[in-house]
C-alpha cells in the first residue's frame, strides 16, 4: 500500500516533465494535411467542394492545369494549338494511370464523353455540351472541335473538375482510375485519407513526399490548434480571427490571397430590384471598408466593380471603382426609380456562416441610412439554397470564387440567362452580359478580347447583375518546415493542391 | 407474459411513430439534396442537372412510394445509401456508433468514479467543507457549456503544455497509446457535466437514505457504519442515481455533436448532424432509427428489470 501510495505520489509530480509526444505530423517526406472537410463524394467531374478538389488533384490530372504563378500550363497536354476556327489539337505527353496503362487519346475522349452526356453531372457539362466532336487520329493525339470558336477551351480543360480518367473505368459501380502523383491507399470515412507517392508519374523527380495525409478537421478552430500543436504540417480555410496569431508564431507560416469574395444577388423577376437604379442605389450604399474590417478582421479588400482579380490582364482599374461608397448618389438613385420615401424588404443569407451573418448585418446597417429597411432571413445553409435557386428571396448575401482568373470564369455568376440558381441573380438582365460573355469566349485577338471584357466590366456596373462587396483573404497556413506549397494566386486559389506534387518536409 | 408483450408492442411502435415522424420532417423541411449535392463550393447547379440527380436519387417518386420503399428496406435490415456518396448508410453507421459508445463509455466510468464517491462523501457529512466546495464546483461544471471547457483543456494540455493532441481519432488497433491519447480530452469534457449531474443526484439520495427508519435501526443494533453504508444506503441511493444515469446516457447518443467538433472526433453525432445539413435523407434516417431502437431498447429493458425485480409494476 505504501509503495502504491509512492508510486501515485511519484507519478503525479513527475506528470509535467512527462511530454507525452502528441506530435502526428512533422516527419521528412511524410505531410499532413488539415482539410476542412470530408469530401462528400469522389466522383472526379462534380464540383464537391473545395476540399474535395484538393483530393481530386493529387489523385486525377487533367489536359491542362496551372502553375504556382497561376499561369496556363499544359499537363497532360505536351503541347496545344488551335486547329481551323473551332477546333484544338492537343498532344499528349508519355503518361500512366495508376492501372499501369497508358494515358491515350481514348481516354480523353471517353472523359470529355462523360462530363457532356445528357444525364451527366459533371461541373463542366455545359461548357462541354459545346463540344462537336472528339477525334482520336493517333493515340498521343487528340482533336477537340467546338460548335463555335472557342478560345477558353484550354482553360476549361485546366478545371480540377475536368480530369482524364482511364477509358471505361468510371462506368457505373467502378472507381475511376487517373493518373495524378499520389494513389489513395487507405480511407476512413469522415476522419481521413492517405496517400502514397505515385512511383510512375509523368513529371520526372515528382512528387516530392512519401506519403501525404489528409485529416479532417471540420472546427476552424479545431483545425489551428492542430497545426499549433503539431498535429498537421499543412491546413486549408485559416480563419481570419487566427491569422495575426499565426504570423507572429515563427515556427509556422500563413499564405494569403485574394480571390474568393462576398457580393449580394437580386431577384430580377419581382419587388424593387426589378429596376437597374434600385441595385445600383445598393451598389453605392455599402461601406465595404466596414464589411473588411469587421467580417474579416481586415484580412481581404474592398471590391467596389466586377469581381476581376488585379491579376488578370483583363482588369480594369478604372472600373475597379465604380460602385464607390457614395450615399448621395444611392438616394438620388432612389427618388429616380420612385422610391424616394424608402422600402421594406427582405435580405436573405444565413446564419450557419458566420461570414454571411455578418456581412448580412452591415449591409442591413448601411442600406437604413438610406432609407431602405432591411429584415433578415438567417435560415440553415440548406434552406438558404434553396431558396435561392427557386428565386424565393428579394436580395442575398453570397461568397464564392470564380472558376478562373479569365472574365469567362464570371459567367455562372453573372450570367442570368443560364437559368435560376441560388449562385447568380434570378431572372435578371437583358441578355447583353451573356451576349459580352459569348463574343469574349470566341474571340482569340488578344486586344480584341480585352475591349470587349472592357465593355463587359462596363455593362457589370451599369446594370449591376451582382454588387460585389469585399475580397476575402483565403488562407493556407503551414509549418515552416513545408516548402514547395503556394496559395496559387486569386480565383485560383482552391487549385493550390495542385503544387502538393513540389511540397517537402523538413529532411 | 402478457405485460412483457405489451411494453414490446408499445417499444416497436414507438420506433415506429419516430421513423415516420422523422420521414415527414426532414421531407418537408426546406432543402434539396441534389441542389446542395451540385452547390458545393458556391456553384451554380443547372436545374436540368439537378432533375438528373433526383432521378438518379429516387427523389422524383411520390413522398409516399418513397416513405413505403424506406419500410420495406427497414423491415428487411437494409438502411439504404448515402445520397452523397452512395455507400451504405449501415456502414457509416457501424462505422461512428461503437466510437461513440466508447466516449460515452469512458465519459461515465469517470463520471461514476468520481461522482459517486464524492457524492457519498458529501453526504455523510452535510455542510462541511467536502459538501460546500463539491457543490460550487457541481454548479460550475453544469454551468460551464461543453465547447467551452474543450476548448480550455485543447489550450491547456494540447497547446500549452502538449500532453495530449489538440484532437481527432484513431483507432484501438492502428495506435493504441495514441488511440487513448485522443480520447481522453473528449470523455473528461463529457465526463465534467456527468459528473456533476451525478454527484449532485447521489448527495441528495444519500442523504435521504441516511434519514430511513431501517438505516437508523442497524445503527442501533451496532452493524459498523461502513457495513451499513454499503449495505443499507448505497443500494437503495443508486437506484435514482442509476435512472438518472441512464437517461443521461441515453441522450448523448445524439447529443456529444459540440465536443465532436471542438475535438475533431468523428462520432455519431457528427455525423447526424452532417447528414441533417446535406439533407442526406436515408442517412439521418438511419441514424435516428438506431439512436431511437438504442434508446427504447435501453428503457424497455429497464422497465422489463423493474417487472422482475418488483411485481406491482407488472400488476400496475
Amino acid at each position: 500500500m505504501t509503495i502504491r501510495r509512492r508510486a501515485l505520489v511519484a507519478g503525479t509530480v513527475a506528470l509535467p516533465f512527462l511530454r507525452i509526444p502528441a506530435r502526428a505530423a512533422g516527419t521528412p517526406g511524410q505531410l499532413v494535411f488539415g482539410l476542412s472537410s470530408y469530401p462528400p463524394n469522389f466522383n472526379p467531374w462534380v464540383q464537391a467542394g473545395t476540399a474535395a478538389g484538393t483530393v481530386t488533384l493529387q489523385v486525377h490530372r487533367g489536359l491542362m492545369s496551372y502553375g504556382p504563378d497561376g499561369q496556363l500550363r499544359g499537363e497532360l497536354a505536351e503541347k496545344w494549338e488551335r486547329d481551323g476556327d473551332a477546333g484544338w489539337v492537343f498532344t499528349l505527353r508519355d503518361a500512366s494511370f495508376h492501372n499501369g496503362a497508358k494515358v491515350t487519346s481514348a481516354d480523353v475522349k471517353y472523359s470529355i464523353e462523360q462530363v457532356s452526356a445528357p444525364k451527366s453531372t459533371a461541373y463542366m457539362r455545359a461548357q462541354f455540351q459545346g463540344v462537336d466532336r472528339v477525334e482520336t487520329p493517333d493515340p498521343r493525339t487528340v482533336r477537340i472541335v467546338m460548335k463555335q470558336p472557342t478560345e477558353t477551351l484550354p482553360l476549361w480543360l485546366a478545371a480540377f473538375e475536368m480530369p482524364v480518367v482511364a477509358a471505361g473505368s468510371a462506368d457505373t459501380g467502378k472507381t475511376p482510375i487517373g493518373c495524378g502523383p499520389f494513389t489513395i491507399t487507405k480511407q476512413e470515412r469522415g476522419v481521413s485519407i492517405d496517400l502514397a507517392a505515385n512511383p510512375n508519374f509523368y513529371k520526372p523527380g515528382l512528387p516530392k513526399l512519401k506519403t501525404l495525409r489528409f485529416v479532417v478537421y471540420a472546427d476552424e478552430t479545431a483545425r489551428v490548434a492542430a497545426l499549433q500543436t503539431g498535429d498537421v504540417d499543412l491546413i486549408e480555410y485559416v480563419p481570419w480571427q487566427s491569422m495575426a496569431g499565426i504570423e507572429a508564431d515563427p515556427k509556422l507560416r500563413l499564405q494569403n490571397t485574394e480571390g474568393p469574395f462576398m457580393y449580394l444577388t437580386f431577384n430580377g423577376a419581382t419587388g424593387p430590384f426589378k429596376d437597374p437604379k434600385v441595385r445600383l442605389a445598393v451598389a453605392h450604399a455599402i461601406k465595404r471598408d466596414e464589411i473588411v474590417k469587421s467580417v474579416f478582421y481586415g484580412r481581404g479588400a474592398v471590391l467596389a466593380g466586377a469581381p476581376l482579380v488585379e491579376a488578370s490582364p483583363f482588369h480594369d482599374k478604372t472600373l475597379s471603382d465604380g460602385w464607390a461608397y457614395d450615399p448621395a448618389r444611392a438616394k438620388a438613385l432612389l427618388a429616380e426609380a420612385g422610391l424616394g420615401g424608402g422600402f421594406n424588404c427582405t435580405l436573405l443569407a444565413t446564419a450557419q456562416y458566420s461570414m454571411h451573418k455578418d456581412t448580412a448585418e452591415i449591409v442591413q446597417q448601411n442600406l437604413a441610412a438610406i432609407g431602405i429597411q432591411v429584415e433578415l432571413a438567417l435560415p440553415d445553409w440548406a434552406t438558404r439554397v434553396s431558396l435561392g435557386n427557386r428565386g424565393q428571396y428579394q436580395f442575398a448575401v453570397n461568397g464564392t470564387t470564380a472558376d478562373s482568373n479569365d472574365p469567362d470564369g464570371l459567367s455562372a455568376l453573372i450570367d442570368s440567362t443560364l437559368g435560376p440558381s441560388a449562385a447568380r441573380s434570378f431572372d435578371l438582365g437583358d441578355g447583353s452580359i451573356a451576349k459580352a460573355l459569348a463574343a469574349g469566349r470566341a474571340e482569340f485577338d488578344p486586344t480584341k478580347r480585352a475591349a470587349i471584357y472592357t465593355d463587359l466590366q462596363k455593362l457589370v456596373l451599369a446594370q449591376t447583375p451582382i454588387v460585389s462587396l469585399a475580397w476575402r483573404a483565403q488562407g493556407y497556413a503551414m509549418a515552416a518546415a513545408v516548402k514547395g506549397f503556394t496559395n496559387m494566386p486569386g480565383a485560383l486559389t482552391f487549385f493550390s493542391g495542385t503544387t502538393l506534387e513540389e511540397t517537402t518536409l523538413g529532411g | 407474459m402478457i405485460w412483457a408483450a405489451k411494453r414490446i408492442g408499445t417499444s416497436l411502435l414507438l420506433v415506429w411513430l419516430v421513423i415516420t415522424l422523422v420521414f415527414l420532417a426532414i421531407h418537408f423541411v426546406p432543402g434539396d439534396p441534389a441542389e446542395l449535392l451540385l452547390s458545393q463550393g458556391g456553384a451554380a447547379p443547372d436545374p436540368d442537372q439537378v432533375a438528373q440527380l433526383h432521378e438518379q436519387l429516387g427523389l422524383d417518386r411520390p413522398l409516399l412510394e418513397q416513405y413505403a420503399g424506406n419500410l420495406r428496406g427497414l423491415v428487411h435490415g437494409d438502411l439504404g445509401q448515402s445520397m452523397q456518396d452512395q455507400a451504405p448508410v449501415v456502414d457509416s453507421i457501424a462505422d461512428r456508433l461503437p466510437r461513440t459508445l466508447e466516449l460515452i463509455a469512458a465519459a461515465a466510468v469517470v463520471a461514476l468514479g468520481v461522482g459517486i464517491p464524492l457524492g457519498t462523501a458529501a453526504a455523510t457529512r452535510p455542510g462541511g467543507w467536502l459538501d460546500r466546495i463539491g457543490t460550487a464546483v457541481a454548479a460550475l461544471l453544469l454551468s460551464l457549456p461543453v465547447f467551452v471547457l474543450g476548448t480550455l483543456l485543447v489550450l491547456v494540455f494540447a497547446q500549452t503544455l502538449h500532453w495530449l493532441p489538440a484532437g481527432g481519432y484513431i483507432s484501438l488497433t492502428t495506435n493504441p497509446v495514441r488511440h487513448f491519447q485522443l480520447l481522453a480530452m473528449p470523455a473528461l469534457t463529457i465526463a465534467a457535466g456527468l459528473a456533476a449531474v451525478v454527484y449532485r443526484i447521489t448527495r441528495g439520495a444519500v442523504a435521504d437514505v441516511r434519514q430511513r427508519d431501517y438505516v437508523r435501526t442497524a445503527r442501533a443494533k451496532g452493524v459498523a457504519p461502513a457495513r451499513i453504508m454499503r449495505r443499507h444506503v448505497l443500494r437503495n441511493a443508486l437506484i435514482p442515481v442509476a435512472t438518472v444515469i441512464g437517461l443521461q446516457l441515453g441522450g448523448l447518443l445524439g447529443g456529444t455533436v459540440l465536443v465532436e467538433y471542438v475535438f475533431n472526433y468523428p462520432g455519431l453525432s457528427g455525423l447526424l448532424i452532417d447528414a441533417v445539413s446535406a439533407r442526406d435523407y436515408p442517412m439521418v434516417e438511419g441514424i435516428v432509427l438506431v439512436i431511437s431502437v438504442l434508446f427504447v431498447g435501453l428503457n424497455l429493458l429497464l422497465d422489463l428489470l423493474y417487472g422482475v425485480l418488483d411485481p406491482r409494476v407488472r400488476q400496475a
